[in-house]
């Protein structure tokens, strides 16, 4: 024998002896390909950070029990591919530093698969920029946000949002206003921060093309300090608006209709998705919104005829019946509903990137509750660009008239037109569960 | 950092002597002739006392029992201009230790471990004339113990920076280095502590001289003078954090921006995004806020620029001396921001994450605004010609390259290095090592894979969940050595997990593996994280 092959034996038999002794010390698991973290071949475990309690937490922190509800409606039905999904909630306060902290720890301690859900747009910049979700490749899912700047694929390869863009937002506001109140003087309040800018961009001249009297852009949290939203009521009643745009937070809402309550301003109230829930804030101030127009992409949960809110409201019952099934519990499991199939088309050899490509390939196709089209590809990262306009009940629920038929816009975040939607919403799958 | 620096006091901490350096003089280092090794021949360890070439003073502890391996510490910054009226000294007096801490040298010299240093033949950046220092010092030591087999450098802050450049520019006489909180580059460097200098001169008090000092005692008065500004701006700036209100002394250009309702609390916040210091600070998290209706605008308004403001407090006396320090020594300015377009340091995710600490985006555009090259009343910086060519003739600038097993330690919040130094040796390095790998399967395709050992390791010291404190009342309570905060915020528990990390690689000639699974991390308040993301210096990433 040569000393290179005997060489060559030895270092064999030395494999052999580590692998024996390796063997009958490792757990079965550990000799098996490596494991995706988050996953195994019986449970997948995602995380959610958003504010569960302080003042920007009213409805969003409904989202985790309705999820979970879903989630537990599918475990009890055989999981997604055999495995039990469960959610991880963190509490971030809508505190960036908190939400960068929460997902670190959500990968790095509780070894989450992929986020899923998570709120806010400045919270999602934060953790994306300061976690490196990108270059980590790990998911995160429907976030709620309608920041334009997420569907920058280089900058947020493996995150995706839900919500349209606040750009289409506008877009479709200028056109429901144009159609609806021409010749009114029009006014705008805006967030001032890229939320806000965003809105400029739809309603520019190169977008929604409205024209304001008067607008102003409040600094988020100046909406709190005393006598600012009085301020808002005195320019805008002054410049005589007719009707009043309102693209901020809910508690810029709350102050400035309860201002204008006040000071006898009454204008056509125009709130935007994001700021238009001052119920959940404070029942008290309905009476105050009740007409005022706002829009949703999802089924208004009080229509009695859609078997989506119908399904989910059933299941809510078993799953979450301490809570009240309110439009917040339909976002929640709407959001649970798509990432089940998220997860599904991901295969049963689910790892982060199948997940992430699944997504890409599929996820225009997820059956949901959404009455416009989900517009996920490998060149978006956008969710649903399209909203259907109505008014709050004297309930404050958002309904489109009397008979609960929509009229749906859809357009995208460039200088296209703002289009009915001929969108036909794939059906209910039986059971509730994705195929 | 020597001994005694520019601690952070979070409300207390602006005075002018707290700004400054209580370094006390041993003694200038004047001797041109080596002299020494001279020992004491005492039992169980010998010290030995001497100078090297250029003057530097030396000390060498050395056991009976030593086993062939010996530390060699590099110090941090000292103030190389001596005003002792004005608490500033030169200390060229030989260290071995941080803080020559005793119970960290017993604890090599327990080991059988030797443990040297000197105390440089200058002070302010000397990073050129500490390697060369260091590896006479290192043949001085072999020369006297013939038995020496490894050398571990190591050092923190400026010191850092030092053993970095000495293992870049010598790993044949290094087996391993422990680099912690280093300076980086002078370019990158200069830039961040000018750039603060600068951003707060131009709005809150453009009497600052900065630049132009004299030469001498005149010079050394009118850094003082700057000194004493910088002090009462900050104290002024403290005072409003509450009202908004701007600092006496701003600048027209701040005026104007007072009077459209920006509170001055956004500009302090807006110069430290700027300029890149962290917005978390030993008192501030930016994360919990009093038990009051403040409880949300409290860490997202006020929190981030009152931990700007302490950090800022903890590194401009380094600053200030460091930019005099390189203008005496260039004779003349080195820095340049005629062309900087400072909008393009503030980065999209600032942008949003300080926006309602910024006061909107309108106010960002307004601030920004008046930083325009064009603006008459924001006058940049033009570098002395001659200087910028003799430094860059003259001064080696660190790469960041690992060159030899390397243990790097760093706060994510140090306010005079901050955390991006090492995210960018550590982001260069995974290329680096990436290559290995890649080169590693090539080269043996035909006999098995064997997988490249990593020669870095980086523990970052990090921070509680949340630390800020508040009074019943809503007020804030200062903390101080917030883990993870702070500069040169390190444990004698800290040095040692690290020295016996240092000193496995150098016996092995690799890094301990499993390093991160070490139970020990969790204790020690450090953490091995291949994802982090801490912003490079902005010198890399808008120059």
């Amino acid at each position: 024998m040569s000393s290179k092959a005997r060489r060559t034996l030895l270092i064999v038999q030395a494999v052999i002896a580590v692998g024996a002794l390796s063997l009958s010390a490792l757990p079965a698991q550990a000799l098996s390909p490596r494991q995706e973290v988050g996953v195994t071949s019986s449970a997948i475990k995602l995380g959610i950070t958003l504010p569960m309690k302080g003042s920007a937490s009213f409805g969003y922190n409904q989202l985790p029990d309705a999820m979970k509800a879903y989630f537990s409606y599918v475990n009890a039905n055989g999981g997604v591919n055999g495995r039990k999904v469960t959610l991880v909630v963190k509490d971030d306060g809508y505190l960036p530093k908190q939400a960068i902290q929460n997902t670190q720890d959500l990968i790095g301690k509780d070894k989450v698969f992929a986020m899923v859900g998570a709120l806010g747009t400045a919270n999602n910049q934060a953790v994306a920029d300061a976690v490196n979700l990108g270059r980590r490749g790990i998911p995160s899912l429907f976030i709620n946000t309608g920041f334009s700047g997420f569907n920058n694929r280089s900058a947020y390869p493996t995150s995706s949002t839900l919500l349209p863009s606040y750009i289409m937002e506008a877009k479709m506001i200028s056109k429901y206003v144009k159609e609806t109140y021409a010749d009114k003087k029009i006014c705008l309040l805006y967030q001032d921060d890229d939320f806000g800018d965003d809105a400029l961009v739809g309603f520019d001249k190169d977008h929604g093309n409205l024209t304001f009297t008067s607008k102003i852009a409040y600094p988020s949290l100046s909406q709190g300090v005393a006598g600012v939203p009085d301020s808002w009521v005195t320019k805008f009643k002054a410049a005589g608006c007719e009707v009043q745009i309102v693209f901020g937070v809910s508690t810029a809402t709350l102050y400035f209709v309860m201002g204008a309550a006040k000071a006898q301003y009454g204008p056509k109230w125009i709130l935007g998705s994001v700021g238009a829930d001052v119920a959940s804030i404070n029942p008290a101030t309905i009476p105050y919104i009740i007409g005022a127009t706002s829009m949703s992409f999802l089924p208004s949960v009080v229509d009695p005829k859609d078997e989506y809110v119908a399904k989910f409201k059933e299941i809510h019952a078993t799953y979450n019946s301490k809570a009240k099934f309110n439009s917040w519990a339909l976002i929640g499991m709407n959001a649970a509903f798509l990432t089940v199939q998220a997860l599904k088309a991901g295969g049963k050899k689910l790892t982060r990137a199948s997940l992430l490509a699944a997504l890409d390939s599929d996820g225009a196709k997820f059956a949901n509750a959404g009455l416009v089209p989900l517009n996920y590809s490998k060149t978006s990262n956008v969710g649903y660009n399209g909203y259907w306009f109505g008014k709050f009940n004297s309930a404050g629920d958002l309904v489109p008239n009397d008979t609960f038929t929509y009229t749906v816009y859809t357009t995208d975040s460039g200088t296209g037109a703002v289009e009915k939607s001929s969108y036909s919403r794939p059906s209910m799958p039986a059971k509730g569960l994705p195929n | 950092m020597r001994t005694a620096t520019f601690k952070s006091r979070a409300f207390a901490f602006i005075s002018a002597t707290s700004l400054l350096a209580a370094l006390v003089v041993v003694s200038p280092a004047t001797a041109a002739v080596a002299t020494g090794p001279t020992c004491d021949a005492a039992t169980p360890v010998q010290t030995c006392t001497g100078t090297t070439s250029d003057g530097a003073l030396y000390e060498m502890r050395v056991p009976a029992t030593f086993n062939g391996t010996v530390t060699i510490w590099s110090h941090g910054f000292g103030s190389n201009t001596s005003f002792p009226s004005a608490g500033l000294t030169i200390d060229s007096s030989a260290q071995i230790a941080p803080g020559n801490n005793a119970a960290v040298v017993k604890y090599l010299t327990d080991k059988g471990v030797a443990v040297i240093g000197s105390g440089f033949s200058t002070q302010g950046w000397n990073l050129d004339e500490a390697v060369k220092t260091n590896a006479e010092l290192v043949g001085v030591f072999k020369a006297k113990f013939t038995d020496t087999k490894k050398v571990v450098a190591w050092g923190y802050s400026m010191g850092g920076g030092i053993t970095q450049a000495f293992a870049e520019q010598h790993p044949e006489l290094l087996s391993a280095a422990v680099v912690m909180n280093p300076v980086d580059a002078w370019d990158a460097q200069s830039k961040y502590f000018v750039d603060l200098l600068w951003l707060l001169k131009n709005w809150f008090d453009p009497s600052i001289k900065l630049t132009g000092y004299a030469a001498g005692v005149t010079g050394d008065i009118q850094m003082l003078q700057d000194i004493a500004k910088y002090t009462a701006m900050l104290q002024s700036l403290q005072a409003s954090v509450a009202t908004g209100a701007w600092p006496a002394t701003s600048s027209a250009s701040a005026k104007a921006l007072q009077s459209a309702g920006i509170p001055s609390r956004s500009a302090l916040l807006m110069v430290g995004r700027l300029a890149g210091i962290s917005a978390q600070s030993s008192s501030f998290d930016g994360i919990a806020g009093p038990a009051t209706s403040a409880v949300t605008a409290w860490p997202l308004a006020y929190a981030p620029a009152l931990a700007t403001l302490e950090n800022i407090s903890a590194v401009i006396g380094y600053a200030l001396l460091g930019a005099r320090d390189m203008q005496s020594k260039m004779g003349g300015v080195t820095f340049d921001n005629s062309t900087t377009n400072y909008s393009k340091q503030l980065s999209a995710a600032d942008r949003a994450v300080y926006n309602a600490g910024f006061s909107g985006n309108t106010a960002i555009a307004g601030m920004l605004s008046t930083l325009n090259p064009l603006n008459p009343d924001a006058p940049r910086v033009k570098a002395d010609p001659v200087a910028l060519a003799k430094s860059k003739a003259s001064m080696y600038q660190s790469t960041g390259k690992i060159k030899v097993p390397t243990i790097v330690m760093i706060g994510e919040h140090d306010p005079v290095e901050p955390a991006g130094i090492v995210q960018r040796m550590a982001d260069l390095y995974e290329q680096d090592f990436a290559a290995a790998k890649e080169a590693a399967k090539s080269t043996n395709r035909t006999n098995g894979y064997v997988a490249p050992r990593r020669q870095l390791a980086v523990l970052w010291s990090v921070t509680p969940k949340t630390w800020s404190k508040f009074t019943a009342e809503g007020l804030p309570i200062p903390v101080a050595k917030t883990p993870g905060t702070g500069h040169t915020n390190f444990t004698a528990a800290q040095y040692t997990f690290l020295l016996d990390a240092a000193l496995t690689a150098a016996s092995t000639g690799a890094l301990p593996r499993k390093l991160e699974v070490n139970q020990s991390l969790t204790k020690l308040k450090l953490t091995i994280d291949r994802g982090s993301a801490y912003p490079w210096m902005k010198h890399y990433t808008t120059n």
